[in-house]
């Protein structure tokens, strides 16, 4: 299957700084692919070169095998994108937005008209259509952002931080519009962010990275098999509590309030060994759950740190564009 | 070239609704020239009144035989339309700051055509406030000519295409919207000197005199001055092709700044 975005050893310097360092990647049709990293990872650079609005420093990166570098216009034809930092027109009503970004790639008439009413309704801001956008809340902004990046029918959607800086109601909302998009319009997705949640939730598959590179990609259930344990957090009913000896799959045991926490090799194999040492040592267990790891937790295996940690250690990038 | 059209049209029609939409930037770019000729205009021209006719005559000689308030508001009609225009260029710093030029600049659009289209759609509303001010100033100043105003506006839009080109230009490189002011401001003051709109170029020092002929805006103010009055210093036809070759030049200044504009800028 032909990907219909790659990325062969991408690299972006900006003066001493390596921004993007030999990224490669390829993401395959009607896919919703996430790059998931810190502030300064490199992500927002690695979308720019592939949107023809920065020129990589070496490598290659192709949309629909076309060369971004060097055939930028037909690149453009074929992508929409939403950007990290809002991009409307705010003197303009939320139509005038739709209708010039229309018009800018070909659109007119009737058939115009047509498109934007259905994808305001899409976004659910029908009613807002002729309301200046500087009234607009954040969250409406953002939905009509994504509306107009899809009025082209582009074949692929670049989402930066698509949900940066909303509140959870919205952030779900803007989450069933992207799976709807690529449900019903089979666009394919290429979305950055630094919630994990969002791309374990969104994304068919993930790359982590970290300072420029990518350190792992795959399915969210993959990468979470690369930490290669389990979570089991036993209760007990009124004693005090007792860890279990290490070893045997067990990889570790710590006391926590009203019961213990064990990492564990694989959670379904050793559960009734669990119940077993217990019962033997009698203590009745009140509650038993296990789960698999966060990517927070793949992000901390790969790193030595958390994701969330480096998300305040990390200054925010110079924005480049100001 | 329907692609071509498009990017064009839809920045006319883009920059025409801002400004329509910010209602004190219409009022303030009528009032402002119109308080030049009340004010500056009225004031000076007394200094040049001295209740005898000779030399009242010999005075107004040195304004090719105008008096002083409608030989300074040919002028300021032409001035509104060259700063109107050069500033324009801010709302490209505008786009940068709240993002709307890179939503132009992954438009597959050429860029050339958004370019002309930004430029020509600022010029359009600039000319529109311009005859507004013609309108004013007829009824301050004595001798204007109406049947002069279409081709006065036509040397009025070469201008402001040529300046709103070159503004954009500027800005494009330009990341702060107080250092883009300033610079305008540095860069307007003297030009407006060094045009005939004040006094005219012939009894201006020599030096001053050469630098004046080399700025679009001469052309415009002479041109311009010609059509409502039927005074000018130089031939108008001349005016309008030296306008025409320094305005072309200005847009293809603009045009490559423009080509090559990335998120680095």
């Amino acid at each position: 299957m032909q990907p219909i975005i790659e990325t062969r050893n991408l690299v972006k310097k900006f003066k001493d700084v390596t921004a993007v360092d030999s990224v490669s990647f390829k993401v395959y049709r009607n896919e919703i692919y996430g790059l998931l990293g810190p502030n300064g990872a490199g992500k927002t650079t690695t979308i720019n070169i592939l949107i023809t609005l920065l020129k990589p420093t070496s490598g290659e990166a192709y949309i629909d095998g076309i060369d971004v570098v060097k055939k930028p216009a037909e690149v453009r034809k074929r992508i929409g994108v939403v950007f990290q930092d809002p991009s409307l027109d705010m003197f303009l009503t939320a139509y005038e937005n739709m209708y010039i970004h229309g018009r800018i790639y070909g659109l007119s008439g009737r058939e115009l008209e047509k498109r934007i009413y259905e994808l305001l309704d899409f976004v659910d801001l029908k009613q807002y259509a002729n309301k200046v956008v500087r009234y607009f809340s954040g969250g409406m902004r953002r939905r009509l952002e994504i509306a107009r990046a899809l009025i082209h029918e582009p074949e692929i959607l670049f989402l930066d931080e698509p949900t940066i800086g909303l509140d959870p109601q919205t952030r779900n909302r803007v989450w069933e519009y992207i799976t709807r998009i690529k449900r019903e319009k089979g666009v394919t997705i290429l979305m950055t962010t630094h919630y994990m949640d969002e791309a374990e939730m969104l994304c068919d598959r993930i790359a982590i990275m970290d300072h420029g590179k990518i350190i792992a990609e795959g399915t969210a259930d993959y990468l979470k098999s690369l930490v290669g344990s389990d979570v089991v957090i036993v209760r007990f009913q009124g004693q005090k509590s007792t860890c279990l000896e290490p070893g045997d799959g067990i990889l570790s045991c710590k006391e926590i309030m009203g019961g213990v926490e064990l990492i564990v090799k694989d959670a379904t194999k050793i559960l009734p060994r669990i119940f077993e040492e217990y019962e033997l040592r009698g203590a009745s267990i009140a509650e038993i759950s296990y789960r698999r790891p966060s990517l927070n937790e793949v992000f901390l295996h790969l790193t030595g740190r958390e994701l969330r940690d480096s998300l305040e250690d990390t200054p925010k990038p110079i924005r480049r564009w100001r | 070239m329907n692609s071509y059209f498009n990017a064009f049209y839809t920045m006319v029609y883009r920059q025409v609704r801002r400004f329509i939409r910010a209602r004190s930037r219409v009022v303030v770019s009528i009032v402002q020239p119109v308080l030049w000729i009340i004010l500056f205009g009225m004031g000076m021209g007394g200094v040049f009144n001295f209740s005898n006719p000779m030399i009242d005559q010999f005075i107004k000689q040195q304004f090719g035989g105008l008096d002083y308030v409608t030989f300074l508001a040919t002028g300021v009609i032409s001035m509104s339309i060259f700063i109107g225009s050069f500033i324009s260029g801010v709302s490209v710093i505008f786009d940068k700051q709240f993002g709307f030029l890179k939503e132009t600049l992954v438009a597959p659009s050429p860029r050339a055509f958004v370019l002309l289209g930004r430029a020509v759609g600022d010029s359009i509303v600039i000319l529109l406030n311009s005859m507004i001010i013609m309108a004013l100033s007829f009824l301050i100043a004595k001798g204007l000519k109406i049947e002069g105003i279409p081709i006065a506006i036509a040397y009025g839009f070469l201008l402001s295409v040529g300046f709103s080109s070159l503004g954009i230009a500027i800005a494009t490189k330009m990341n702060s919207m107080e250092g883009f002011q300033m610079l305008m401001n540095l860069v307007i003051m003297p030009l407006q000197f060094l045009s005939g709109i004040f006094f005219p170029l012939q009894r201006m020092p020599e030096w001053m005199q050469l630098i004046a002929k080399a700025n679009p805006l001469t052309y415009a103010v002479d041109g311009i001055r010609y059509w409502l009055t039927g005074v000018s210093e130089f031939n108008p036809i001349i005016d309008m092709i030296l306008l025409l070759i320094l305005s072309l030049i200005f847009i293809l200044i603009a045009i490559i700044t423009f080509e090559r504009a990335t998120i680095e800028d």
